[in-house]
């Protein structure tokens, strides 16, 4: 900062990408994290994925049901999101994205219901609660490989999508540096998959299944670990690359936000939850409930200090723009409302596919 | 054949007098509508800027003259004056004053418009960049993408607002807003394509001055400053303002 130059008459830019935008960010993240989790028990039937695989396509299918409403509320007029649709513009990363998130949607929820089936029909059998509903659903029930394989193979190809799609859309906006990094996507992606494993940790951790000497939770333990390393590892390259020079973006990236206190202190948050989540996902990775927070909370504020923390730095002005979160639906509203639509979702969910049922490894 | 009393080389000269005088109320409200130096010529305008910072007194009357104009909510601004106390060495007071009119700055390579997901907003054929509000979804996806903080979501329609050049005026014939009230005469508007308008004049007479913000960027801006300096042409290393005006959710 200069100290010559105070700033004494300007305009504060509002946050004009609500706390939605991080939700929904948040959300699809887990939720692609989450199916990519899914896949070694459920399509290729790996020894001992089993139940936790399809755990984690239940939250793959709760986030990914619950974000778009999120992206939805975060348009200032949501009643014209089929313009979307109405006027394609091939230039625009959001264009495509609009496009994207039916292909993976349409394709997860094909996939949760090819996978479901025969579990749904043994609720309806068993007399669970909604069994009627639950019977309805299944649809006879049977378990239909090569459409599951079809279905998985559509979802594979939206996830891959999507995950392209929010990183590019957030890393080519050159006005803000804090964006305009290239390894910003990669950066979504290791911290959505990470959020993604820690999400099936605690569904794992509060299904009432028999632990088995917890090796599904291990399993899970070590593939966390090594999306916090992969994160410290690409946080080490983003650093360097900065404060070396060597890259000019993210040297322009690093001198917005190295002189403010704040946004050390943000760093070192970051870097020492994600140092300890790594430590304790190798080393004592107990019942997966303490990682398994730690990830979902790293994947959040990764996603709340880019989107609200790179708003509050001014294209031009001088300082920053101070946040204040909102009480209404522009700010805690929008969170709650949004937490509030997951809970539901998992309810609804959960009393046709209780997780007891999920989490049991199949004969 | 009988002439005309106007066509008589003869007539008396307090007949000239009289036709003089009764000429003057139109001369006067000629004058007054006239909107100097650039009227809307018919085709082929590019509509732009030239700011003498030098001659800006920071009196914000362009920023409220905008708000007049175009109906801009309460805590939003399409132009303003940034103001700024700077230090300054070697001279009989330790601190002066350096202002800073900033608007849209109608690029020819406007980096807001290829991000906009349905096309709402676009580069009309004169130079000015608009948002069609019957398309625009309030995506802020723009206000993230422009370099300049030139835009914001206006709440009292949802969608993306920014300064137009005064379009509804210039299509009647008429100066931007901002322009008209500059009590300096620090804001010259007019069309870059026409060589004998005062805008090219001015800029031609300046030539070895003329910047333009953020020139890294590569936007071709359409708003040039005679008198920017060199530490205010991108963001401002100094120290924040403890208070700024801020839009209000309504």
């Amino acid at each position: 900062m200069n100290p010559d130059i105070v700033e004494t008459v300007n305009v504060a830019r509002e946050v004009a990408w609500l706390p939605w935008a991080v939700q929904y960010f948040f959300l699809i993240g887990l939720s692609y994290g989450a199916f990519l989790v899914s896949l070694p028990g459920v399509v290729f039937r790996r020894a001992g994925w089993d139940g936790i695989s399809r755990l984690a396509l239940l939250a793959a299918l709760v986030c990914g049901l619950t974000a778009p409403v999120a992206l939805l509320a975060d348009l200032h007029q949501p009643g014209r999101f089929w313009h979307f649709y109405a006027y394609f513009s091939p230039d625009s990363w959001m264009s495509w994205g609009a496009f994207f998130i039916p292909v993976y949607l349409g394709g997860l929820m094909l996939y949760a219901w090819l996978a479901f089936r025969p579990l749904l029909a043994s609720h309806a059998a068993a007399g669970g609660r909604l069994a009627p509903l639950a019977g309805w659903l299944a649809f006879g029930g049977h378990a239909s490989r090569n459409a599951l394989y079809g279905a998985a193979l559509l979802a594979a190809i939206g996830a891959v999508l999507v995950a392209l799609y929010t990183g590019v859309e957030v890393m080519v906006v050159r006005a803000r540096p804090l964006w305009h990094t290239p390894l910003l996507p990669l950066q979504f992606f290791i911290t959505a998959l990470a959020g993604g494993i820690g999400l099936t940790l605690l569904f794992r951790r509060f299904a009432p299944v028999a632990r088995e000497g917890d090796a599904a939770v291990l399993r899970l333990a070590r593939a966390l670990a090594l999306t916090q390393a992969a994160v410290l590892a690409v946080g080490a390259v983003w650093l360097g690359l900065g404060l070396s020079g060597l890259s000019a973006v993210h040297a322009e990236a690093l001198a917005q936000v190295a002189p403010s206190a704040s946004w050390q202190l943000t760093a070192i948050w970051a870097a020492g939850a994600t140092a300890l989540t790594l430590l304790l996902a190798w080393k004592r990775p107990g019942s997966g409930l303490l990682i398994g927070l730690l990830a979902l909370h790293s994947a959040w504020m990764m996603r709340w200090t880019i989107f609200i923390g790179g708003q509050e730095v001014p294209k031009t002005g001088a300082g920053f723009y101070t946040y204040q979160l909102p009480l209404g639906p522009e700010g805690l509203m929008g969170i709650v409302g949004t937490a509030g639509l997951w809970i539901f979702l998992f309810v609804a969910l959960t009393t046709l596919l209780p997780l007891e049922r999920l989490g049991r490894p199949q004969a | 054949m009988k002439h005309h009393p106007d066509s008589n080389p003869d007539r008396p000269q307090s007949d000239a007098r009289r036709a003089f005088l009764r000429g003057v109320p139109v001369l006067t409200a000629a004058a007054v509508l006239m909107p100097a130096p650039a009227r809307a010529a018919e085709g082929g305008q590019h509509w732009g800027m030239l700011i003498d910072v030098r001659k800006c007194i920071g009196c914000q009357a362009c920023t409220m003259s905008c708000i007049q104009e175009n109906a801009v909510p309460e805590g939003s601004f399409r132009t303003v004056v940034s103001t700024y106390a700077i230090k300054v060495e070697g001279g009989d007071q330790p601190a002066g004053t350096y202002v800073l009119p900033r608007l849209c700055n109608h690029c020819d390579e406007p980096p807001c418009i290829p991000v906009c997901p349905v096309s709402a907003t676009f580069k009309r054929a004169d130079g000015v960049v608009v948002v069609d509000g019957d398309r625009c979804v309030g995506c802020a996806y723009c206000v993230q993408a422009c370099p300049y903080d030139a835009r914001f979501i206006n709440h009292d329609t949802g969608k993306a607002d920014k300064c137009t050049f005064c379009a509804h005026r210039l299509e009647a014939g008429l100066l931007p807003a901002c322009v008209e009230t500059c009590v300096g005469g620090a804001r010259i508007f007019g069309d870059l394509n026409d060589a004998d308008g005062e805008l090219r004049r001015r800029m031609e007479a300046a030539a070895g001055e003329l910047k333009v913000l953020n020139p890294g960027q590569g936007t071709r801006p359409n708003v040039y400053y005679i008198g920017l300096d060199a530490r205010f042409e991108g963001k401002v290393e100094g120290q924040g303002t403890l208070w700024r005006p801020r839009a209000v959710h309504g």
